[in-house]
């Protein structure tokens, strides 16, 4: 039985359970609800990290994922929404989010179906 | 500073005179006579973008596209033998929605009401007891629409009786689209949005540079720079009722360190794909709502859609070659997409503000200023067709 994620990158699994959404529009909602704040917290934890576990997730290919690894990459895309607030918007991200969720996502090539 | 950044002038005022520098009256953006007008002469009569054969994967593939502005939904298939058609979403019998579904793979289509069952080129296959009727099955075929495809992208266009061909509308930009990252591409991220504005006020947004600065202050990225505050384009090109712009970018601009990263994982792997990450940008605007803005790293579209006066729905897409080879494409193809969503989400929040300014009748007139000059000339190409629309009108009545 697998971790919630590979140990190397244990430290972030505070945030699967949130981040970790299966799709881009689940994401983009996690964005939404967190507000600014939350946003920050996780981008400050996980941006450090990105470039290695993006590293860590390309030597093994999709196709030797298991489920910690689908929940890393899930987690690490989860941090793109999170950056564009805390460190794209940065004190624009208040406003922003008032009429950013009438952009409504319908197709996505990241919309595969995780074994998390 | 760099001799690239002091040499820019952004085209000159003259070069630019033939378009007119009049005021545009508002009215056409909120009266419902001049809307209706635009729909019968240019909606009804243009050929119009409306998907790409990707969504099309394999024979007998389909998908259901609904132009609300002319009260039609279009059934748009892949045949067995691999063209694409376009039919009307109806059953001859009682006239019925055949498809209430997006998308699908059908060899068939039954009418849910009478069991009417249709080939999917449109043939009546069988009815039951259709001795009762009084016809022939060769009459009851499902009406076609025009339908070609250029660079991948499937056009329709609703006019009943013979058309211009597709490539002949196009003219020069249909070489230009195929010049464009749009051909080939496999798969596609989307995102819509409806808005409470007129659909030129919406795509007259995405004309022009001048608001960039202003709006988009934190997303707007290679867009602007310090000797081309408002982001003007090098150069604008008029193709008939078409145009293009050249884009002018910022090689000095500075990102975030979210951005470096999604830019830096995208040339990686455009690199791995043999595609130049930087290459060129074309911006194509095709009449009369569709523009195509075909960087390496973004190349996307956006549709505007007119839904009433003061309403329209803007339908964005970018277009991937390939699924998501390893991670690190598909974290890219992610930042890529929702960091375009986010500055078209900001565009969508003063488009709106300035509908409720025009709605409001409290100007008779507003003004584009020669970098609007897109803008402008799709109000020509527009005015053009509605007057000819009314005097062919009244002629009749004559």
């Amino acid at each position: 039985m697998s971790g919630r994620l590979p140990p190397a990158f244990a430290e972030l699994e505070p945030f699967v359970g949130y981040w970790a959404a299966a799709t881009t529009a689940g994401r983009a909602a996690a964005r939404d609800r967190a507000g600014p704040a939350e946003c920050a917290r996780f981008f400050a934890a996980g941006f450090p990290r990105v470039q290695e576990a993006l590293d860590y997730l390309d030597a093994k290919g999709f196709a030797q994922f298991d489920a910690a690894d689908e929940r890393l990459m899930a987690l690490v895309l989860g941090l793109v929404h999170a950056g564009l607030a805390a460190d794209v918007q940065g004190p624009d991200e208040p406003r922003h989010a008032l009429t950013r969720p009438d952009m409504k996502l319908q197709v996505s090539p990241a919309d595969v179906a995780p074994a998390l | 500073m760099n001799a690239h950044v002091q040499s820019f002038r952004p085209p000159a005022k003259d070069e630019l005179a033939w378009l007119g520098t009049r005021p545009i009256p508002t009215q056409p953006y909120y009266d419902p006579a001049w809307y209706a007008d635009e729909i019968e002469a240019i909606f009804k009569r243009s050929w119009l973008q409306i998907g790409h054969v990707c969504e099309l994967p394999q024979p007998d593939s389909y998908i259901v596209r609904e132009l609300e502005f002319a009260s039609v939904s279009l059934l748009i298939i892949r045949g067995a033998d691999g063209e694409v058609r376009a039919m009307h979403n109806v059953c001859t019998h009682r006239g019925t929605q055949l498809v209430d579904t997006r998308s699908g793979t059908a060899q068939k289509f039954s009418c849910r009401y009478h069991r009417w069952t249709f080939t999917n080129d449109g043939k009546l296959l069988g009815a039951p007891d259709f001795e009762q009727f009084n016809l022939e099955k060769a009459a009851c075929a499902i009406p076609r629409v025009h339908c070609q495809v250029i660079a991948g992208l499937i056009f329709v266009n609703l006019t009943k009786g013979p058309v211009e061909d597709l490539r002949s509308w196009l003219g020069d930009m249909a070489a230009q689209l195929e010049e464009t990252p749009v051909v080939g591409a496999t798969h596609l991220t989307e995102y819509t949005y409806d808005i409470n504005s007129n659909w030129k006020l919406t795509y007259d947004n995405f004309q022009e540079n001048y608001h960039l600065r202003f709006i988009h202050s934190r997303t707007a990225g290679a867009g602007v720079g310090e000797s081309n505050p408002f982001g003007y384009p090098r150069a604008y090109g008029f193709y008939g009722p078409h145009r293009t712009q050249a884009i002018w970018m910022n090689f000095d601009a500075s990102f975030t360190p979210l951005q470096q990263l999604g830019m830096a994982r995208s040339a990686r792997v455009l690199a791995e794909r043999g595609i130049d990450p930087v290459g060129s940008c074309a911006y194509l605007a095709l009449f009369p709502t569709m523009f195509l803005f075909a960087s390496s790293q973004q190349p996307f579209s956006h549709t505007v859609y007119p839904l009433g006066p003061t309403r329209s729905r803007g339908v964005i897409r970018l277009y991937w070659h390939g699924a998501d080879a390893n991670p690190s494409e598909r974290f890219a193809r992610e930042f890529s997409g929702m960091l375009l969503r986010d500055v078209h989400s900001e565009d969508r929040s003063v488009i709106e503000a300035g509908q409720r300014g025009l709605s409001s009748g409290a100007l008779d007139h507003i003004h584009f200023q020669t970098q609007e000059s897109l803008c402008r000339h799709l109000f020509n190409e527009v005015e053009a067709r509605v007057l000819a629309l009314r005097a062919q009108r009244d002629g009749g009545r004559a």
